[in-house]
């Protein structure tokens, strides 16, 4: 059963928030890309998966380069994936400029240059406003929508995991271009909507359209002859209406829509349900090819998720800030961890165990999933060592391996990226730390 | 009336001597002649009854020239072979015989009878009855302009977080640059907020652009309901899961930002407004909301649109439709299309998104509560029967409510099925489709005419308490639901249709010859004409003949100084009396004189249409040919009267444009943008004129004010007035109704003192009336 729930925002908000008006949206077209035969190259996917606050170094970074042995205590719920987990240690987030290291390491993370000065003051340093260029990945979804064989419905699908409803540096990581932060979605139902909601709307219109033929039938009875012909014209209208309707759910999707659970809301306690929705929507949007490129942002830089369900009561960010003596804390700060790899390792199983449609092998051999946080350490803010982790396969790198860079900017990842994707960009983000070109990571 | 009983021919003329006294019936002998000489010299080219012969002439012979007047033009003009071969008798009595077998509008009426049609709703009246609808499950607020908004200044601590209210006030606008200052002696210039809430009203139904425009932060938030509560729209408020129409909170880069939005609204209402802005540690701090309405031009929002008070907010459907057949002057449904049905079918999937994005509020009930299915049930019963405006059968209540909400179907997805189902059922897109003649059907029926939409509360218990049943009891209803807003705003857009302001979208003129007349004037011109039609219309005379007589005109300051009179620099728009031998109502209004004027020159042919079609209510048939006019093709040293008089000058064209050249050179005292001059072309401005009204009269014309007195005393002017008022009301001609039913209300609207909201309420309940008798 399917339930759709709004929290607040009328389906018209929830539209132009998406940036969409019902003008431009034609009722009977722009279905779900239903995996046209698309024969060339296997599709490559990248989701972009942001936990915030820092981790706890010693119990999420492996010791050596090379292949893995043991995960560690953070990265052991990822096991199952070993051969397929490439941990990049040493990238750091060199921009400075405006704004507080939560508020650079979080809108200059996937953007990789400065902010503009604004009216939001964090902490300590300037006030800042937003990015002042896009992010990797809606630059990734803008570079596949210009090709006609990686085009799909959607450029990017911007999730998000009990991210507030604000819109400031700290909530913000996916920019479209200077000033323009991307709001990630963090209502399933919403999701949903965007993805299904014309479908279930023409099912429920084509559910009607019976019962108005049979009333216009009935009401011309009683009427003239020139009057019944304008509802004679009406109803042939809406036969022909029927049958396009019709038309239309023949095409049927490669994986048919999932089951939602009811009345799962955005807050704090709802984290756990809502993360299992949205991981299950983007499976089922990659399934269906709705999108190649997403994100999923849990919670935001400074968040402060209340991981009660795994006996963690205080809040993440100020946890974070602890000493590294203080062993409750730093106990708090692994649970807190281990809980977010387990959802990444939820992700990775769903899609290991999806068949990429119309191809070879399951839809974790051709999505990459990439892990990552604001600072590399909670308590002393910084922007070195930030975690890198990816998940899976499709970009050609060489998976299954630990490797180690010295004080490495971390947009020469981004670059390598967009070189696995095709896009052979000479820098990203400031230039000024790209002069070393793309990571080798092959 | 008994007339069904008499020839054709005395009805016609019976119909007629409402107007202009009974005249005396022909003579029957005279009556035979014309037949037998129509037969010999005219059928040939105008066929047996009038209505033409292919490839000869086929254009059918019918229009409003008196029998007089009509025995003239053929002696003059017919046979097209020789003309003047016509005697005068035999002219007279051809023009007598056609005058009452097919000529005239009544035999034409009687000959091809108009039948009360069908319709579906209009795109504006489905729009109206969907914002009424929804609105109706709430409590209504309606909002008049004050004059401003309320504005409260804070001084803030730690970037937008409020620490003290330092300064309530009423602002006139949001339009402020505090430059590197303090808003007030109290506040720190470094951080600082202030909120600006109140409502907005819509002069008209369209899309509305809004500028916001700031270095600073600042959200505008319109038409949407807001958190109660909450200071000012913080963050870290319960305010946060609203979306702004305008979010530029964050000021990044030190620059003036601006962001745009498109709003759709419908005209008479007023929507909740709120500004929001802080300033934290930046420079400069400025703010302005800015907005284009319809037809209008980018200024900052006027405090004229603005109030202090609250409103509620309205479901505007944005859903694009196509354009209703407007053929006839007035906006109806006679025609479905594919593009309609998917219209309606898109509008109805965006209510019911809408319906279900506010279930909580609209039904009172939380998902998955125990009495969910029974609270969704009873809002889809309650929607179907305001929708279908009467009450539903057991058996309808099944199919359009209980029927969805079946087993293994979430009762959220059964309420958008039923939704779907109530809104494009035949019932609701075809009003009266039923055939039911009760109270209910009066409601209905009243809520249409007077404001396009759904009855209300008070109209549905009046039908409930049977309190619709008599004229007397009917015209009370009418007479309430003229004080509605949404009344004012239906009759708004017939002024609009009168006038032809709808077409008069481009006005811009030559800058070179017309400096200062910029998108601002026009823009001001439009506010001047609305205010002066409000002013006629909604004041205690309401007196028709204000409207083509007043001898003042509404202006600011910027309307002043271009047509050079004089107001107080702070005035708003103020009446400002002028020559009455120069300026007279409408006519004269310079906004009505740019638009039907080109770009470089006057244009007497598009003045003279004008007035021969809307304000004398004369047809005039479409020209035989186009002819551009080229202003470089004339000796340049003529006047345009006379540029105008030469390329008119043939027989063909004078059939028409002996009526329009004299009423369109009355206004040669005006130029392109509606300034009084004495001069054309260095030559003196000749504005005198003989025009000859149908019945064959001449009347000598002077200038814009004898047009006027004529307009305001002429009957056919006045039946013309009160025709296109009915069918703007009803959609159909009086015609449909009964045969003389436009002679009763124009004599009644004459013994009303010319009173135009009496007769649009005797327009009213007539229509209800007749329509009880009148079955379809």
């Amino acid at each position: 059963m399917n339930v759709l729930k709004h929290q607040g925002l009328d389906r018209r908000g929830f539209v132009r928030q998406l940036g969409l008006t019902a003008a431009a949206v034609p009722f009977l077209a722009g279905l779900p890309s239903l995996n046209a035969a698309r024969t060339k190259r296997p599709p490559q996917r990248i989701v972009f998966i942001f936990t915030p606050n820092g981790t706890v170094p010693p119990l999420f970074w492996p010791d050596a380069e090379g292949p893995h042995s043991t995960f560690k205590r953070i990265l052991a719920p990822l096991t199952p994936f070993k051969d397929r987990v490439l941990t990049i240690q040493g990238l750091c987030n060199r921009v400075r400029g405006d704004g507080d290291g939560h508020m650079r390491g979080m809108s200059c993370l996937l953007t990789g240059i400065e902010l503009f000065p604004g009216n939001i003051q964090g902490g300590s340093d300037t006030p800042a406003g937003w990015a002042s260029g896009p992010s990797i990945d809606q630059e990734l979804g803008r570079f596949l929508q210009t090709r006609a064989e990686t085009r799909t419905r959607f450029a990017t699908l911007d999730l998000g995991v009990a991210v507030p409803n604000r819109a400031d540096p700290w909530t913000r990581w996916s920019y479209a271009g200077p000033n323009q932060p991307v709001a990630p979605v963090s209502d399933p139902y919403q999701v949903f909507e965007r993805m299904f909601g014309q479908m279930k709307d023409q099912e429920s219109l084509g559910s009607v359209l019976d019962g108005v033929r049979d009333d216009l039938k009935r009401a011309g009875k009683n009427l003239g002859k020139e009057d019944r012909a304008l509802l004679e014209k009406h109803a042939t209208f809406v036969r022909e209406m029927e049958r396009e309707l019709k038309d239309v759910r023949r095409q049927k999707l490669a994986r048919p829509a999932p089951a939602l659970e009811p009345g799962v809301s955005t807050d704090n306690d709802d984290m756990p349900r809502s993360s299992v929705m949205q991981s299950d929507l983007l499976v089922n949007a990659f399934a269906n090819d709705m999108t190649r490129v997403a994100s999923l942002q849990y919670t935001n830089s400074v968040g402060q998720a209340r991981m009660k369900w795994i006996g963690v009561d205080e809040g993440h960010h100020s946890l974070s800030h602890d000493p590294d003596l203080n062993e409750g804390s730093q106990e708090k700060l692994a649970k807190i961890n281990v809980w977010f790899a387990e959802q990444i390792a939820a992700l990775a199983k769903k899609l290991q165990d999806t068949p990429e449609p119309g191809g070879q092998g399951t839809l974790l051999d051709h999505t990459t999933l990439l892990w990552t946080n604001e600072l590399g350490k909670g308590n002393s803010h910084t922007l070195e060592n930030i975690p890198f982790v990816l998940v899976g396969g499709g970009l050609g790198f060489r998976s299954g391996r630990a490797v180690k860079f010295e004080m490495t900017p971390h947009n020469r990842l981004w670059m390598a990226l967009a070189h696995a994707f095709g896009n052979e960009v000479k820098a990203f983000g400031n230039p000024k730390f790209c002069d070393k070109g793309a990571l080798g990571l092959a | 009336m008994s007339a069904r009983t008499h020839s054709l021919f005395r009805l016609a003329v019976c119909l007629m001597g409402l107007s202009v006294g009974c005249a005396a019936a022909p003579d029957p002998a005279l009556l035979k002649l014309g037949a037998a000489v129509y037969r010999k010299d005219c059928v040939r080219c105008h066929g047996p009854k009038g209505e033409g012969v292919a490839r000869k002439h086929d254009e059918p012979l019918t229009g409003d020239r008196s029998v007089e007047s009509l025995a003239t033009y053929i002696q003059r003009t017919m046979p097209e072979d020789d003309p003047g071969s016509c005697s005068a008798e035999d002219s007279a009595a051809v023009a007598a015989y056609i005058h009452g077998a097919f000529y005239s509008p009544e035999a034409r009426a009687k000959l091809f009878p108009v039948r009360k049609e069908l319709q579906r709703l209009t795109h504006r009246q489905f729009q109206e009855s969907v914002a009424d609808l929804l609105a109706g499950f709430g409590k209504v607020k309606q909002a008049t302009p004050t004059g401003g908004l309320n504005a409260e200044y804070w001084q803030s601590k730690g970037m937008n977080k409020k620490e003290r209210s330092a300064l309530k006030r009423t602002d006139a606008f949001v339009d402020v640059d505090f430059g590197t200052n303090s808003p007030t002696a109290d506040i720190t210039a470094d951080q600082f907020s202030v909120a600006w809430s109140g409502s907005l009203w819509a002069p008209e139904s369209g899309t509305y652009e809004f500028r916001l425009r700031t270095p600073n932060g600042a959200r505008l938030y319109l038409n949407s309901d807001l958190a109660s509560g909450d200071a000012n729209r913080r963050d870290d408020s319960d305010a946060k899961r609203q979306n702004a129409t305008i979010d530029l909170w964050v000021s990044s880069g030190g620059q003036m930002r601006e962001a745009t939005a498109a709003v759709p609204l419908l005209g008479g209402r007023s929507y909740p407004l709120r500004v929001d802005f802080f300033k934290f540690k930046e420079a400069h701090a400025s703010v302005r909301l800015e907005w284009r309405p319809p037809h209008g031009a980018w200024s900052v929002v006027p405090s004229q649109v603005l109030s202090t008070n609250a409103s509620t907010s309205w479901v505007v459907v944005s859903t694009p439709f196509p354009a209703d057949d407007s053929s006839h002057g007035y906006a109806r449904g006679t025609a479905v299309s594919k593009a309609w049905l998917d219209a309606v079918s898109r509008a109805a999937v965006e209510v019911s998104g809408v319906i279900d994005g506010r279930l909580g509020s609209l039904t009172g009930s939380r998902e998955g509560a125990t009495n969910r299915v029974t609270a969704l049930k009873t809002f889809a019963g309650t929607l179907a029967e305001r929708t279908w405006r009467r009450p539903l059968s057991t058996k309808e209540r099944a199919t359009v409510v209980d029927g969805f909400f079946a087993k293994g179907v979430a009762p959220e997805t059964a309420l958008k099925r039923s939704v779907l189902r109530i809104l494009t059922s035949p019932e609701f897109l075809y009003p009266g489709l039923d055939g039911r003649r009760d109270d209910a059907s009066v409601a209905a029926q009243l809520a249409l005419a007077l404001w396009d939409s759904v009855p209300d509360e008070a109209l549905r218990a009046a039908a409930q308490e049977g309190q619709l049943k008599t004229a007397d009891q009917i015209r009370a209803q009418a007479a309430r639901m003229l004080s509605d807003p949404r009344a004012r705003a239906k009759l708004t857009g017939f002024f609009h249709h009168w006038l032809k302001l709808e077409e008069a979208t481009d006005i811009s003129k030559d800058p070179k010859a017309y400096p200062g007349f910029d998108e601002a004037v026009v823009s001001d011109l439009r506010w001047s004409l609305e205010t002066f039609l409000e002013h006629v219309v909604w004041s205690e005379r309401s007196d028709y003949r204000e409207l083509l007589q007043a001898d003042y005109l509404y202006l600011n300051p910027r309307l002043a100084a271009f047509y050079g009179a004089k107001v107080p620099v702070d005035a708003g728009f103020v009446p400002v009396k002028f020559d009455a031998s120069q300026r007279a109502g409408v006519l004269t209004h310079p906004l009505l004189l740019a638009a039907f004027s080109y770009h470089r020159s006057s244009s007497p042919i598009h003045r003279g249409v004008f007035l021969t079609r809307n304000v004398l209510g004369r047809t005039l048939r479409p020209p035989p040919m186009a002819i551009e006019f080229m202003d470089d093709r004339f000796d340049p040293s003529l006047t345009m009267r006379e540029k105008v008089t030469e390329l008119t000058g043939k027989a063909s064209c004078m059939g028409c444009h002996a009526t329009i050249n004299p009423l369109g050179f009355s206004l040669e005292h005006f130029d392109a943008v509606g300034r009084f001059r004495t001069v054309d072309n260095a030559k003196p401005v000749n504005a005198t004129a003989e025009y000859t009204t149908a019945e064959g009269q001449v009347v000598r014309l002077s200038g814009a004010r004898d047009v006027a007195n004529h307009a305001a005393e002429s009957p056919e002017a006045r039946r013309a007035f009160v025709k296109q008022l009915f069918q703007h009301t009803w959609k159909q001609a009086p015609m449909a109704f009964a045969p003389d039913l436009l002679g009763r209300l124009d004599a009644q609207f004459l013994r009303d003192s010319h009173h135009i909201q009496r007769l649009w309420i005797e327009i009213a309940v007539a229509g209800v009336t007749e329509g009880m008798e009148t079955k379809r």
